[in-house]
């Protein structure tokens, strides 16, 4: 064991170490990519008084193994997950002291596809403009596989009981805040017009998430709305959370890892909270779109921000309180 | 909004809750272009605030924003009150890249369905696309491509049906009325007609590419031993040393 803190993957299937996004790198072509649940990443780090975009592990599909060289603290947020440490099952979306060489696993439910874990200090990995966001069109990125070492920048004293995790450390996160929702909402998009009634196929219709889901795009089944003009368009920039019709029996929506540039058409947006929940989704699963208003979209988006500054507060103060 | 002056408008409209579309209609291609690159500069360089960025293109800018701090309606308000005419400036660059390319064959597998198209032979083609040093209009996906007005082809090229699952870095593509460059292997849609040898894309410096929006380029067209010779050289203006 050295001195330098470090925590060892025993096994970890499709992971990396990602953060909040390369802000920085639309402007330069590059897509921001960083954590598909922004709002689960910034949970985790938010529960062991990490900085919002400090770099963290997500894990999609499948669970992993850990085990710490020094005394941590870590958090497990996103898809519902229940941390065993040593066999012994912890809540997740908590604060976690782990001992030097215990061995954490944690596996992904069902019921969602991605978790990320965040240690207290977090990890010392490569970054470019600032982020260490996984590029998978430029090959940028840590991936984590097993026997993977990551550096840690600080370890953390044991917190004195961790039984006491539930009780003490009220805070304040809702029973069902890893619920995932198969109604995504989302906006008309700024092309919505060329699409004319056919648009309301995409509200009334079901879709079905396909295999083919990553960080670029998911892609869903189901019947697609046709677009009533036709004409070459000029290559411009799409949001994330676009919804496209570049086929006839599917519709693509662009996820953080997107080209920053597309000539297609986009019917709808989806909202910010939308995107965590379209992180989750599974191959299978039956999806539908729910219209809504900007106005409404960043209501229910401040409500969970200001839920992730209320846990951030309080385990900042019970952590100073306590080291 | 109208500005008579500038023969411009503008036009806003919102992209889900964290972004909105600002599209710049005008006759003058070349104005609305520098406009757009103009007003991705100020918002780039925390115009709004700090955590808005914009994408900007030919005619459009993508601007994208935290929600936590503002909203579609305010960042539209700033933009419509930012002055479209003051002051100069828009994209950053000034340089030359001589971009060394193979086409054809193998290197370009669409050029004589291209060549079919446009109603020229190819060496005819050929030498459209290396006429004059077309500017880099903007970087676009995936990873950072640089795209540039097409050559003067007359007719807009169509995509194809189905986009290629793969094509190799450096392939150069048209499609509509635009050229792209791209930097890494990507599916794309484009016909692709070429191919340059030249390293585009590094990782271990944040500037990535070694061309900005506002470089010109200046496709020259190489032999299959040349196209050896060049592979793996990286690429960078033309009056670099």
């Amino acid at each position: 064991m050295t001195d330098r803190p470090e925590l060892h993957v025993d096994s970890a299937t499709v992971c990396v170490v990602t953060d909040l996004g390369r802000l920085a790198g639309p402007a330069r072509g590059l897509a921001v990519n960083g954590a598909l649940d922004q709002f689960a990443a910034r949970a985790a780090n938010a529960l062991v008084g990490n900085a919002p975009a400090d770099p963290l592990i997500e894990a999609t599909g499948f669970g992993v193994t850990l085990r710490p060289s020094h005394d941590v603290l870590m958090s497990v947020t996103g898809a519902p997950a229940e941390p065993a440490v040593d066999g012994r099952a912890y809540p997740a979306w908590a604060p976690l002291s782990v001992r030097a060489g215990e061995t954490v696993r944690i596996g992904v439910s069902e019921a969602g596809l991605r978790v990320y874990v965040a240690v207290h200090g977090s990890f010392d990995v490569p970054r470019l403009m600032g982020s260490c966001a996984p590029d998978s069109m430029i090959g940028f990125g840590t991936q984590v596989t097993s026997g993977t070492v990551l550096p840690l920048l600080r370890s953390h004293p044991p917190l004195v009981n961790r039984r006491f995790g539930a009780t003490v450390f009220d805070f304040g996160i809702p029973r069902d805040v890893g619920r995932v929702s198969s109604v995504l909402d989302v906006i008309d998009g700024p092309d919505a017009a060329e699409f004319g009634t056919g648009l309301q196929r995409l509200y009334d219709s079901p879709y079905t998430v396909t295999p083919r889901i990553n960080h670029v795009g998911l892609r869903v089944a189901g019947a697609v709305p046709r677009r009533s003009v036709t004409g070459e368009v000029l290559s411009r920039g799409v949001p994330i959370g676009a919804i496209e019709a570049p086929t006839g029996d599917e519709l693509l929506i662009l996820m953080r890892g997107r080209g920053i540039t597309a000539g297609y058409p986009v019917l709808a947006v989806l909202t910010s909270r939308a995107l965590d929940h379209a992180a989750q989704l599974r191959p299978g699963q039956t999806i539908r779109f729910h219209r809504t208003t900007a106005s409404a979209a960043t209501a229910a988006y401040l409500e969970r921000r200001r839920l992730l500054d209320r846990i951030a507060l309080r385990a900042r103060t019970a952590f100073a309180a306590l080291v | 909004m109208t500005d008579t002056r500038a023969a411009t408008t503008m036009s806003i409209s919102p992209c889900g809750d964290a972004a909105v579309r600002v599209a710049v209609d005008g006759d003058d291609t070349d104005r609305v272009w520098t406009a757009v690159h103009r007003l991705a500069g100020w918002l780039n360089h925390g115009g709004i605030h700090p955590t808005v960025t914009a994408v900007p293109t030919y005619d459009a800018v993508l601007v994208e924003f935290d929600p936590y701090y503002s909203t579609g309606e305010e960042i539209a308000s700033h933009i419509r009150s930012w002055d479209i005419t003051a002051g100069e400036g828009g994209a950053a660059g000034g340089g030359v890249i001589d971009v060394p390319v193979l086409f054809g064959g193998e290197a370009g597998p669409d050029l004589e369905w291209v060549a079919d198209v446009v109603g020229h032979p190819v060496p005819k083609v050929i030498d459209l696309v290396c006429a004059g040093e077309p500017l880099i209009r903007c970087l676009g996906g995936p990873a950072a491509s640089a795209m540039t007005d097409g050559p003067d082809f007359g007719v807009p090229i169509p995509r194809l049906a189905t986009p290629r699952l793969r094509v190799p870095p450096g392939a150069v593509s048209v499609a509509g009325r635009q050229t792209v460059i791209g930097p890494v292997a990507a599916p794309s849609g484009w016909r692709q007609i070429g191919r340059t040898p030249l390293d585009i894309l590094r990782t271990d410096t944040d500037a990535v590419v070694p061309y900005r929006p506002g470089d010109r380029v200046r496709f020259v067209a190489i032999d299959e031993t040349a196209y050896a010779e060049l592979l793996g050289t990286p690429m960078r203006y033309r009056h670099d040393d």
